[in-house]
């Protein structure tokens, strides 16, 4: 019972997440949610094996995307300020 | 309640429409459970609740705000009406948020409505085509 109390007020205070470049993970866990319902609503037939490897794709792709635009924007930052 | 949709009256397949709407608004991927797709419903409503709980967790319950956070509460009441009951409890400002755990909480949080919205309108589909009996069947004797 008591641990039922501290699970809900776990969820009345926000958790510490500093503005540094490792909060931009938190992007991970999105995309590959993004991911497994896209496929889920987009695949014909749902076999296992097949919607992981093709969540699996669309996240690395997503994900590589996602990385290729932060290097060229900090390049360009970087280009400006200097 | 899986008849297949071409017996059905248009006023008949009009309410089943509706049915798989709201039951996959209510309950995440319940529209999908309906139409026989369960391992599709259950994968939907396992990633987006997780979804959706690990930005309450981030955030705090005050990420979901509809008095200060109005556009956000919109993407947010997509994941499901219970979220209305939480704006309730939030809307007197008594639960801090701030910085960027309130913007990865929303963003989360909003991110899963909108996920629902998409599987809604995939399963109203679905009822529509008739598809989901058809693959369920399919589906099941693959597996």
């Amino acid at each position: 019972m008591l641990d039922s109390f501290f699970i809900l007020a776990s969820f009345t205070a926000p958790i510490e997440i500093g503005t540094n470049a490792v909060s931009m993970l938190w992007m991970f866990p999105l995309l590959a949610a993004v991911s497994l319902v896209y496929k889920a609503t987009k695949m014909r037939v749902l076999l296992t094996r097949r919607y992981l490897l093709e969540s699996l794709l669309l996240f690395l792709s997503v994900s590589g995307f996602m990385i290729m635009a932060i290097i060229v924007l900090n390049l360009l930052s970087w280009l400006i300020t200097s | 309640m899986t008849a297949n949709s071409n017996n059905r009256s248009p006023a008949e397949q009009a309410m089943w429409l509706v049915t798989v709407a709201l039951a996959a608004w209510i309950i995440p991927g319940a529209g999908h459970y309906l139409l026989r797709e369960r391992k599709r419903g259950i994968i939907i409503f396992v990633v987006i609740t997780a979804l959706f709980i690990t930005g309450l967790y981030v955030g705090s319950i005050g990420a979901v705000d509809w008095v200060t956070g109005r556009i956000w509460f919109y993407a947010q009441i997509l994941y499901s009406p219970a979220v209305g009951i939480i704006a309730n409890v939030t809307k007197h400002g008594g639960y801090p948020v701030y910085g960027r755990p309130c913007d990865i909480g929303q963003i989360y949080t909003g991110i899963a409505g909108l996920l629902n919205l998409l599987c809604v309108l995939s399963a109203v589909y679905m009822a529509y085509c008739g598809r989901g009996e058809m693959i369920g069947q399919e589906e099941e004797s693959n597996a």
